[in-house]
């Protein structure tokens, strides 16, 4: 005897559900039925395979099941859904997989069938045409709708961008008989690199700051407002104290070695203690210039070391004096020394450049950057050029996959004409 | 797709020590693999973990974030953290790795060893 699940006109119920069937004759459906195969299939079984052709369609009687592209689900389906339909109107291959979530009950009608059903009456192909059709229009109107959700969300990254492109500085401060260029190219996908730089308050230094927030996307791009926002902010006003007692008196008591040293320690504990549980952290390289000596007071935490090419041929790299900011609340950085004379370029980047890739995968390097560098009479803004026109050539046609950012600093001769 | 695989040892030190060996890249896609595997391995009683990056070639920021989210969960109540991780080591990077390592300062927050069993016995 048919349980009431596998009876015929169960099996017409179910198939009457289906889009692609719901304007076919009873004599049709009820054909469909008597030749429909009964499947019952257990748990976790992949009944459809994405990319494999087949001739079946399934439809659910009981149970569920899971539509997937590998681990990514697409759709989760149950009694009265259809699957692997697309497949026998068309017969190409399976667009995505479809896995049993518990034990079910499938109805199964091999492609032949169905279309020899199908040619017993006439009006028969006109009813599935309309319903694929039909079908057709509710896609075009859900990409429309996706379309317009897209450009929404466009236009918001977009803001995001610009916001974020204020917290990069819209001019550097002037210093006499220096020159200093600075190129920023944000790469497609949101990124955290930043740069500043920016005079104290009440010594004679200029503040020379480039950063990079690891990883990609919005997570970034937030917390790189944060690090370099922390960053000025306590070199400005880390001493607090004082500017609340007396404005204008911000770290008045400071040398330039303790400022350099109190805005990391703080900006690196801060973010540690605050938001140690997101693991997000920057390399940064931090250094104080005193323009009228040339003596640049420096913490390299993490960063990839800037390059002094002296004016004589030489090069320096400044190694790390710590480790990335944001991790460990009890880091401890070195403040380091080194004196830019007359004619010599520093020159600091993000990874943006020696990790670019070229199509095989290759790096720029470090090495690259050696080999393109010509410091030898040109303006900081040249060599910034040359530096970047060679990255690109390197690249290729492959895409610019991270952020790029430069600074580059000479000490002119007093009264040296460029 | 990217995947690693972990294997989970045991060693004698001073205290029990966790052995996780990994293979393969940690990068965005399979670095919560590897923080899932510490935590489930935490989770069972380990305290204090050796994260063999012997079979690691390539290493991103989305690594590093899980190696200091491995050693969050390790961190003991009453640690100061002023001192590198008591719990949390490393052994062995390749070369490539062992380049990124020193170059974001990692070697500052975490000891790092070549051989296995002075790596164990430093626990």
């Amino acid at each position: 005897m048919e349980t009431p699940l596998t009876s015929t006109e169960n099996k017409i119920k179910t198939l009457r559900k289906c889009l692609f069937l719901k304007g076919l004759e009873d004599a049709v459906l009820k054909e469909l039925a008597a030749k429909a195969e009964m499947l019952r299939v257990t748990e976790d079984e992949t009944i459809v395979i994405q990319g494999e052709t087949g001739s079946k369609m399934y439809f659910i009687i009981s149970g569920s099941a899971r539509v997937h592209h590998g681990d990514v689900t697409l759709a989760n389906i149950g009694a009265g859904d259809v699957f692997g339909e697309m497949a026998v109107l068309d017969s190409e291959k399976r667009s995505a997989s479809v896995t049993t979530e518990s034990a079910a009950l499938l109805l199964s009608i091999e492609r032949d069938v169905f279309y020899e059903a199908l040619s017993s009456d006439p009006n028969a192909f006109k009813a599935v045409i309309h319903a694929v059709l039909e079908r057709e229009r509710e896609i075009i109107q859900d990409v429309k709708t996706r379309s317009t959700k897209l450009m929404a969300y466009e236009k918001e990254m977009e803001i995001g961008r610009r916001i974020q492109a204020g917290f990069l500085p819209k001019s550097v401060p002037a210093m006499e008989n220096w020159e200093l260029a600075s190129c920023f190219e944000a790469a497609r996908e949101v990124a955290g690199d930043f740069y500043d730089v920016f005079r104290l308050n009440t010594l004679p230094h200029v503040a020379i700051v480039i950063g990079d927030v690891c990883d990609k996307g919005v997570g970034a791009a937030l917390f790189m407002t944060l690090f370099r926002s922390l960053i000025r902010a306590s070199s400005l006003y880390g001493n607090m104290g004082s500017a609340l007692v007396d404005e204008g008196s911000d770290n008045v008591s400071l040398t330039a070695t303790e400022v350099l040293m109190n805005s990391v320690l703080t900006t690196n504990r801060y973010i540690a203690t605050t938001h140690g549980g997101s693991s997000m952290f920057a390399s940064v390289f931090f250094g104080l210039l005193d323009t009228g000596s040339g003596e640049l007071l420096y913490v390299n935490a993490g960063h990839e070391s800037p390059i002094i090419f002296r004016k004589n041929g030489e090069t320096e790299l400044l190694d790390i004096t710590g480790g990335v900011i944001g991790l460990f609340p009890a880091a401890r950085y070195a403040v380091e020394t080194v004196t830019l004379s007359e004619g010599d370029l520093f020159f600091t980047y993000t990874d943006g450049i020696n990790e670019a890739k070229n199509i095989q995968g290759e790096q720029f390097t470090e090495q690259r950057i050696l080999e393109a560098a010509a410091p030898e009479g040109n303006s900081t803004d040249t060599f910034l050029r040359i530096m970047l026109d060679a990255v690109k050539a390197f690249r290729g046609e492959a895409d610019q996959s991270d952020d790029i950012t430069m600074l580059a600093l000479k000490f002119q001769s007093p009264g040296a004409v460029e | 797709m990217t995947t690693i695989n972990i294997m989970v040892g045991q060693a004698q030190g001073n205290v029990p020590v966790t052995i996780l060996r990994v293979e393969g890249d940690i990068d965005a896609a399979t670095h919560k693999a590897l923080q899932d595997k510490a935590s489930e391995v935490i989770e069972s009683g380990s305290t204090h973990i050796l994260l063999d990056l012997g079979g690691v070639e390539y290493m991103g920021s989305a690594g590093f974030r899980a190696i200091h989210a491995i050693s969050n969960m390790l961190r003991d109540d009453d640690s100061t953290g002023l001192a590198k991780s008591p719990h949390l080591k490393l052994l062995n990077p390749t070369e490539a790795v062992g380049r990124v390592i020193k170059t974001l300062g990692f070697d500052v927050y975490l000891d790092i060893f070549q051989d296995r069993d002075e790596a164990v016995s430093s626990f």
